[in-house]
């Protein structure tokens, strides 16, 4: 094998007291898909920020090309080489695609000339393999065609190294597919990529090496014909999982919560018709563009449906705001948590108490933090939030996490009837298998939840039922006994439907 | 119609929008004030306008970034000091270095500004909250508490804003609004078509992102607030030249007329987006306002600055609203454009 383009040598970085990482050492050839798989916590972000020169090792060194460097910064990183594409796209809003890809470019000279770059703009997206008008502005572009741009950007810079951090974490599985056609493609040229995701059906298929980290330490490094899903899902977690895929009995009784009637939003979805017992959950799957979060926002209030009906215990209601809703019992835990979920600059106690502060007001009017510390700790030992201290920063916590204390803000709430969006979005096996024990907890105790996922394994086993979506039309609902991932994909692709 | 606005450059259209409203306040105030409409009203307009278009430019470099310098007056009023008393006590000095040493002068308190701002990560309201005091304290002790008067001045220095470059019928296009004009356009030209000034636009977009594509954010700042710094040198050296007598208040208000004009002129408040063509123009609005409502028997000199803030209010508020609706427009479109393409593949 050729030598390394980037190597860490015994690399350990330190926060306060804290280890990070310890001694870590991995050499990335060039021409290789090289993933790397861990917990979240596990020290792969701050392998990658030492990577791209965002923090500096405690100890240890960084080889490029077998010479020791030291990178000083992103800027420092890209001189290098070395490029990361992370699982939020980072676009400039107010920038059309053009503008976007060369936001950083530092090869096309003093004075712009939009009629080159706009070419080779398009040269860029055709390459990522993706429609897309270049003249249009980023704020307007849907996750997956923002992910498009930051990836085109990032191959008009020469990089021989590219990590990418869980990029297929938000797309649908055909554009997934694509981005990881595309990783194939760059190694194939010689770049070094750097592969991080959750889904570990897609290592098997594109990986050609897999790092295993756990606690800031290397595990192993094996070739992917020599580890097995099982295998690694061990070595990730240090313990045997059970299958967490399993599906777990129904806890659906015979009481309906709700019933929702030919549901439409004028021009976004239409002809939704479903049941939700008691105990139950029903999961709503489909590909990006099927519409499934704007019938969870008709539910929760935020988006009004224009016609049909919402039966919801046994009473019709019309669902006007998501004030109403919450009275009613039903909370929506949003798929975006830096958007719609967490006031990341704020406590996890403070995070926590916030949508039922009121509770927590004594007779004068004056916040009881005792009683919300209370509360917080007991949320924190019951979901296994890592932590050392409820006052701590939310947007310190790994992504785990972070979607573990907005559980708690709803759970805190008593709600009746849980929807939750793409719960376990880029979180790791480990807290994946976490949240879906809650869920399922809050259903055996009398609740019920609607599930949004594209993940399908997961959504076979969380689901009792499987409503699948496509393009704003239901296109059925599937007992989960009939379901598999094939059945669901041609319903979602449209390839079959229903009775 | 409707297709029409959607198909235009939200950015081209918002200016010819003011520039729409330009015309319809001359309109109406020919209509109120006798002998309103003709060359002087340019004449005039113009001459004041020059200073202040070069502070609303520096501003809006500053506020593309997500920042605000609320200082700018301060370092207007004491470049015109310093400017001032360095030529009464030389007056054998080149015009060259006097308006260098101006540039320089109010370039180090913009980059005292961006030093604080960006490298000591004040938060820019408050940190130019505070320099403008005390860039202005700074005036009255470096003054002595006396002021420059225009007999002190050269000849050549007191000629300059009124020298007349071009004259079109009774419309004069003097020196002062000439280069204050060249530098609109300058910066306007170099934000739009030169490389390195995407940055300004990157970091207001999204600083996250900005630093993640290897963009120097705090250099960038840095240099904002450098830049506006060295604009509002010049606007002081401007100032000194049309006014002659600088007292220690010379330049107070031009802050908040400069943010004014910006957003007047388009440029987001939250950074990112607008420009300096667009400052120009809602620094001349602004100005227009002012010197037309003077005149306006109706409005009494107290509530001069009422109708000037109510006029502000409205407009931005009209603007924004009418961007949103615009932009939706424009969405909807894009997004039947595609679903077209879509459909006409399959």
């Amino acid at each position: 094998m050729a030598n390394p383009v980037l190597s860490l040598k015994n690399i350990s970085k330190n926060f306060g007291m804290t280890a990070a990482l310890a001694d870590m050492s991995i050499d990335l050839y060039p021409g290789e898909v090289h993933a790397i798989v861990g917990e979240n916590g596990a020290g792969k972000s701050t392998m990658i920020k030492i990577m791209t020169g965002v923090h500096q090792p405690s100890a240890g060194s960084l080889e490029i090309d077998s010479n020791a460097v030291s990178i000083s910064g992103t800027s420092a990183a890209r001189e290098q080489g070395v490029a990361a594409i992370y699982q939020e796209p980072m676009v400039f809003p107010d920038f059309d695609v053009t503008e976007n890809i060369f936001a950083s470019s530092t090869t096309e000279g003093w004075i712009q000339r939009r009629g080159k770059l706009r070419k080779k703009a398009l040269a860029l997206i055709e390459r990522v393999g993706m429609k897309l008008d270049v003249d249009r502005i980023a704020s307007g572009l849907t996750l997956a065609e923002q992910q498009a741009v930051e990836i085109a950007r990032a191959l008009s810079q020469d990089v021989r190294v590219l990590i990418m951090d869980e990029p297929t974490a938000s797309l649908s599985a055909h554009e997934a597919a694509q981005l990881r056609r595309i990783a194939t493609t760059l190694a194939e040229q010689g770049v070094a990529v750097v592969y991080i995701s959750h889904r570990l059906e897609e290592i098997f298929e594109i990986a050609h090496r897999v790092t295993v980290i756990r606690d800031g330490q290397h595990i192993s490094t094996k070739l992917v014909e020599d580890v097995t899903s099982d295998g690694m899902i061990a070595e990730m977690v240090g313990r045997e999982v059970g299958n967490y895929f399993a599906k777990a009995p129904t806890h659906a009784t015979d009481e309906t919560i709700l019933e929702v009637k030919d549901l439409a939003l004028e021009g976004v979805y239409r002809g939704i018709s479903f049941d939700l017992k008691v105990g139950e959950v029903l999961c709503m799957s489909g590909l990006i563009g099927a519409r499934r979060t704007d019938v969870a926002l008709s539910l929760f209030g935020i988006l009004p449906a224009s016609a049909g009906a919402i039966y919801y215990k046994g009473k019709p209601m019309e669902m006007k705001s998501a004030k109403q809703a919450m009275e009613a019992g039903i909370a929506y835990v949003s798929e975006d948590r830096r958007k719609f979920g967490l006031a990341m600059p704020m406590s996890i106690r403070e995070n926590t108490t916030l949508a039922t502060l009121a509770e927590f007001l004594s007779p004068r009017g004056i916040i009881n933090r005792c009683r919300e510390a209370e509360v917080t700790e007991a949320f924190r030992e019951r979901l296994n939030i890592r932590t050392p201290d409820i006052e701590i920063e939310v947007g310190m916590l790994s992504g785990g996490n972070q979607q573990k204390v907005m559980l708690a803000k709803w759970l805190n709430m008593k709600p009746d009837l849980l929807i939750l969006d793409e719960p376990t979005r880029g979180i790791d096996v480990g807290a994946k298998a976490e949240v879906h024990d809650l869920i399922r907890d809050f259903v055996a105790n009398g609740g019920a939840a609607i599930v949004i996922s594209s993940d399908l394994p997961e959504v076979l086993a969380m689901g009792d039922r499987i409503l699948v979506m496509r393009e704003g039309h239901q296109m059925g609902i599937i007992d989960n006994k009939d379901a598999s991932q094939e059945t669901i994909m041609a319903l979602a692709t449209g390839q079959t439907e229903a009775a | 119609m409707g297709n029409f606005f959607s198909k235009i450059n939200p950015q081209t259209l918002r200016i010819l929008a003011l520039v729409f409203i330009l015309i319809s306040v001359v309109l109406f105030f020919s209509t109120q004030v006798p002998n309103y409409l003709n060359g002087r009203l340019f004449n005039r307009i113009s001459s004041s306008v020059a200073i202040m278009a070069l502070i609303a430019t520096g501003q809006t470099l500053v506020i593309l970034t997500r920042n605000i310098d609320l200082s700018i007056g301060s370092i207007v009023g004491f470049t015109a000091y310093a400017t001032g008393s360095l030529i009464s006590n030389n007056p054998e000095l080149s015009w060259v270095f006097v308006v260098g040493y101006s540039i320089a002068v109010g370039a180090g308190f913009g980059a005292v500004n961006g030093l604080i701002v960006a490298y000591f990560k004040v938060p820019s309201i408050i940190a130019t909250l505070a320099t403008m005091a005390l860039f202005r304290s700074y005036l009255v002790e470096f003054s002595d508490a006396k002021s420059i008067t225009s007999s002190h001045l050269p000849q050549w220095l007191v000629n300059f804003p009124n020298t007349k470059l071009l004259e079109i019928g009774t419309l004069q296009f003097r020196a002062a609004f000439v280069v204050a004009l060249v530098v609109v356009l300058l910066v306007h030209f170099a934000l739009t078509r030169l490389r390195p000034a995407r940055k300004f636009y990157a970091v207001g977009s999204n600083p996250e992102a900005a630093e993640m594509a290897g963009i120097n954010a705090k250099a960038t700042v840095f240099a904002a607030f450098t830049f506006a710094g060295a604009l509002a040198g010049l606007a002081g050296f401007m100032f000194l030249a049309r006014f002659g007598n600088i007292t220690v208040v010379a330049g107070l208000g031009f802050e908040l007329k400069s943010v004014a004009a910006s957003v007047l002129g388009g440029v987001n408040i939250f950074g990112g987006s607008g420009t300096v063509f667009g400052a120009l123009i809602g620094a001349v609005l602004v100005d227009l306002i002012d010197t037309s409502l003077v005149r306006w028997d109706l409005v009494s000199e107290f509530s001069r600055e009422a109708v000037l803030g109510s006029l502000i209010l409205i407009s931005v508020t009209a603007d924004a609203v009418l961007m949103r609706r615009l932009i939706a427009m424009r969405i909807k479109r894009e997004k039947k454009k595609a679903e077209a393409e879509s459909t006409r593949e399959a």
